[in-house]
């Protein structure tokens, strides 16, 4: 019986125009917005391949390492996922310098970008947004007569003469047109795989077929919802006609207006212009560090700061990223005889003032770590709970965690740069560079970069992944037993 | 047709569907003027300190000496924001606020086009701000739609509509007067919503409307109502060709969705996707190119001493040099601004697009406001061009070799006397650029209203 019951629905939901005309439509904008997708992310790959290159040649041109130290650029590569949830991977920066003098963080990025900037304006589609929008409309078209429709035909009667529960007939229900959801999903996740394997810059490996599979179960728990909504609306009402109208609003409002609404009312953009009051203590600090220096120029052998040797110092001075940094540096070709007595003062100058550096470099991050936490991700937090209030935005939270084009998975190649960065301090302690000739002076050779340590970065594993949307989907989750259970009591406390 | 009407009306404003749209544009209004008065001050402070201080710079200049004047330039030019920008938002935050004038050590000032500062420091999600924009192209029309699907194809459900037609009225005045039915009772509940938001901004001290304004407002009002009725329209339309107002209503909701939604972006994206994205490479190999030329022409320039001649050739490059940098700057501006043009044409497909263009024009935000500050930007430049000219003439101690410090007037100069820039609009220009896509809305309006007269007269009963 309770076969049959599925069969019926399936048939019913199936052989529908409605269900066809859904289809049409979303495989249409589906494939169209692949198409795009899939062109875009190859220009951004292409552009960072060349970025890439580009850096690497600037570092390999410059001779002496002070002269590298601001040139280590790293390029942050493009999400091959972000075609199913752009995110923060376009947003954000995709290039950073790295340098012992300050700890590279998500604000201290710049961007490469070839694209004309005046696109911009038009607001971006990525894949699960036409999910999010088509799919949960056409949960709610199946489920708005579900039980008001068959209530004014009469047909519920019927059925409830036979000897199957209430329960079971819901149960019924819900699975048929679960499975005629998944039919929509499944049919444009396929064209799309067609479209991603031809092209020939995207390979995905098991990891994101893993993560796809990922973005699929919440899409089906997210649809699933919207479903359960409908149903509920139309246990309560009674009525196709006012289970499809208050249907449309409830859609309405939880996928188009609540999102932009509550963002519009509840300001979370961050103050950029602002300098943070902590300011004043990082310039104290390089106040120190200009006093240190002093001192030990006062302290050295040769009198004065008067260098036959030409350097020059790097200066960095951002208040609203409380970025404040200068160092001396040289790039001398040759040294001539006259000055190379002073050669081991200049060694021993530049060694303590690289340890000061790196020193004040960390006991700058200790404060500009947390400012950076207060003025920005907390507002970006707070602004994604919000948005968690409505299914969408638990959706859309959590496809960015399976995809990691989120925070987290944007700030991870930025913690892989703070790693990176740390390796490289390390190895100029360990070489004892800054103590070096080469530090400042490529008169007996220039630097060999390849000996630096190298620079890669991974995307976080599948686990962490499923880690950081496990939250998102559990939300999901209970709130569609929550709603099964709703229904379940409306419909068996209901006469028929 | 007057009952018709009104029993629409009774009709329709005791339904549960005019409660909740009520509710909904109220809650939207209030929002957006919420939003408007708190972030309207802010805008405005801050383009009032950018100018004073761009004035101040200005004023410097001036005292120290013509010369000064003609190297370093009039500044930045700040676009002045609209108080209208609450009706359309325009994607303002990524399309640039300010046009530059560079100048350095070596080289006279030109105009150059910043990109736009997009923010990305902001980590936060990415969503549109409601405006009216919004209110109208999204919720509006769904609501029109809601309001009519059922217009005919219920009335044929219950057989009501068999009933009216056998009193002697003829189709057409059933159909008008559902129309018009339809119509009054989404244009309550938008009106209250829209007076609730206008009483808010009125009162508050931070935005001022004048009468210009309130033009623009009127204008923008008008819009909206043939955009309502062009979704009535379809809604007649559709509910008049299906026989169960469900289907109808699936119908209309698929379209909606489709064309008002994801068209617009889809159709942007296209466009912006195979638009060729070489221009900033090329732009910059012709810029270096240029450069480089200008060096092997001039190079002469720089040996001698500074007898006339030479000051001439110098003057010459560094006045050629401007131009020719700001020529080039110039182009790739107008490049990017085509390519963006015509993605923005072919969204035209959606109806959602037209009124958001109409709307832009009209509150004076988006692109085509950009371009009308670029424009005002370069006339001005223009102007104090010739101003620099004049003021050398009148000076008969000079050499007159524009480009050089010693061929030029050396004198400070009155900060009065300098022309000053005005960032304005007009609002019959704003008028022309929209006439032709105002009048595409209007026919698509009697198109989708004599299709629905068609279908309905075809129906049977």
């Amino acid at each position: 019986m309770f076969l049959t019951l599925i069969r019926r629905e399936l048939l019913d939901n199936l052989m529908t125009f409605r269900f066809a005309a859904a289809v049409v439509i979303m495989l249409l904008l589906v494939v169209a917005n692949t198409v795009v997708l899939i062109k875009d992310y190859e220009g951004r790959l292409a552009d960072y391949n060349t970025a890439v290159k580009t850096h690497r040649q600037e570092l390999l041109e410059r001779k002496t390492y002070s002269d590298g130290m601001g040139k280590i650029t790293l390029d942050r590569p493009p999400n091959p996922l972000s075609i199913f949830n752009t995110g923060l991977d376009k947003r954000s920066g995709n290039e950073i310098n790295v340098s012992h003098a300050f700890t590279p963080t998500i604000w201290d990025a710049k961007k490469h970008e070839a694209e004309n900037s005046f696109f911009n304006i038009f607001t971006s589609i990525d894949i699960v947004l036409i999910f999010q929008g088509i799919l949960s409309l056409l949960a709610l078209i199946f489920a708005y007569n579900a039980i008001a429709g068959e209530y004014e035909h009469g047909t519920l009667r019927l059925v409830l003469s036979h000897p199957v529960r209430r329960g079971s007939i819901l149960f019924a229900k819900y699975i048929g047109a679960i499975v005629c959801l998944f039919v929509p999903l499944l049919m444009s996740l396929l064209l799309m795989l067609i479209l991603l394997t031809t092209s020939a810059t995207i390979s995905l490996n098991t990891d994101d077929f893993l993560r796809i599979g990922g973005i699929v179960f919440t899409s089906l728990i997210y649809l699933s919802l919207f479903y359960l909504i409908g149903m509920l609306i139309s246990a309560i009402t009674r009525r196709t006609s006012t289970a499809l109208i208050l249907s449309i609003f409830v859609w309405g409002f939880l996928v188009l207006v609540y999102p932009n609404l509550i963002l519009t009312a509840v300001d979370t953009a961050p103050q950029t212009d602002t300098k943070p009051a902590t300011y004043h203590q990082v310039k104290q600090m390089w106040e120190e560090f200009e006093r240190k220096r002093k001192q030990f120029l006062r302290n050295d052998a040769v009198p004065g700061e008067d260098w036959k040797l030409s350097f020059y110092t790097r200066f960095n001075d951002q208040p609203s990223r409380l970025l404040y940094y200068h160092y001396p540096g040289g790039d001398l070709e040759t040294i001539d005889e006259k000055s190379e007595p002073q050669v081991p003062h200049a060694q021993n100058y530049h060694h303590y003032l690289g340890m000061l550096t790196v020193n004040i470099a960390e006991r700058r991050w200790l404060i500009r770590k947390p400012v950076f936490e207060t003025i920005y991700v907390q507002p970006a937090n707070k602004a994604r709970i919000l948005l968690k209030f409505s299914p969408a935005g638990l959706y859309d939270a959590a496809t960015e965690a399976w995809t990691g084009t989120d925070l987290n998975g944007t700030q991870d190649f930025f913690r892989a740069a703070q790693r990176y960065r740390q390796a490289v301090v390390n190895y100029l302690h360990d070489e004892k560079i800054f103590a070096s000739r080469q530090w400042f002076s490529a008169d007996q050779g220039s630097v060999d970069w390849n000996t630096l340590p190298q620079f890669s970065f991974h995307r976080s594993d599948i686990a962490i992944n499923a880690k950081r949307a496990v939250p998102d989907l559990f939300l999901l989750f209970m709130m569609n037993i929550l709603l099964f259970i709703a229904i379940f009591l409306v419909f068996v406390k209901s006469e028929v | 047709m007057w009952h018709i009407t009104k029993r629409e009306l009774y009709n329709n404003l005791n339904s549960l569907r005019f409660a909740l749209t009520t509710v909904l544009l109220l809650a939207l209004m209030v929002t957006n003027a919420v939003r408007h008065t708190r972030e309207h001050s802010k805008r405005v402070q801050q383009y009032h300190n950018a100018v004073t201080e761009s004035m101040n710079r200005l004023t410097a200049i001036a005292d120290d000496s013509l010369y000064e004047l003609a190297r370093q330039g009039p500044g930045t030019f700040y676009k002045k924001p609209s108080p209208l920008h609450f009706c359309a938002d325009g994607g303002e935050t990524s399309l640039p606020d300010r046009v530059g004038s560079s100048y350095d050590r070596r080289r006279f000032w030109r105009l150059a086009y910043p990109d736009a500062n997009i923010n990305m420091m902001n980590l936060g999600p990415d969503v549109s701000h409601i405006d009216w924009t919004f209110i109208i192209g999204y919720i509006l029309s769904l609501i029109a739609l809601i309001f009519t699907f059922d217009a005919i194809s219920g009335e044929c459900e219950h057989g009501t509509l068999r009933l009216t037609l056998a009193n002697a009225i003829p189709r057409h005045t059933v159909l008008i007067g559902k129309f018009l039915g339809a119509l009054i009772s989404t244009t309550i509940p938008f009106m209250l919503a829209m007076l609730v938001n206008l009483l808010i901004l009125s009162t508050s001290s931070a935005v001022h409307l004048n009468a210009q304004a309130w033009g623009r407002l009127c204008i923008i009002l008008f819009i909206a109502f043939l955009y309502t009725c062009l979704f009535l329209a379809l809604g007649l339309l559709v509910s008049a060709r299906v026989q169960r107002s469900a289907v109808s209503l699936v119908i209309l909701l698929l379209t909606w969705v489709t064309f008002v939604v994801f068209m617009p972006s889809t159709l942007a994206s296209l466009a912006s996707g195979f638009s060729s994205s070489m221009a900033r490479y090329e732009y910059f190999d012709r810029y270096g190119q240029s450069y480089h030329k200008f060096r092997r022409t001039w190079r002469y320039a720089w040996y001698q001493s500074n007898d006339e001649k030479m000051l001439r050739t110098r003057g010459e490059w560094h006045t050629k040099m401007a131009v020719n940098e700001e020529r080039l700057n110039g182009e790739y501006l107008t490049f990017k601004i085509t390519q963006v043009q015509r993605a923005r044409a072919i969204t035209r497909i959606s109806p959602a697009a037209f009124l958001q263009h109409l709307l832009e024009a009209f509150a004076g935000t988006g692109l085509d406001r950009h371009q009308q500050f670029i424009e005002n930007v370069q006339r001005y430049a223009r102007e104090y061009r010739e101003f620099i000219v004049d003021m050398e003439r009148g000076d008969p101690e000079s050499l007159h070799i524009m480009g050089v410090r010693e061929g030029m007037s050396q004198k400070p100069v009155s900060p009065e006397a300098v022309p000053k820039f005005e960032d304005t609009r007009n609002i019959g220009k704003d008028f022309n650029t929209a006439a032709m896509e105002l009048l595409l809305l209007t026919l698509f309006v009697v198109v989708l209203l004599a299709g629905a007269y068609l279908a309905f007269v075809r129906v049977e009963i």
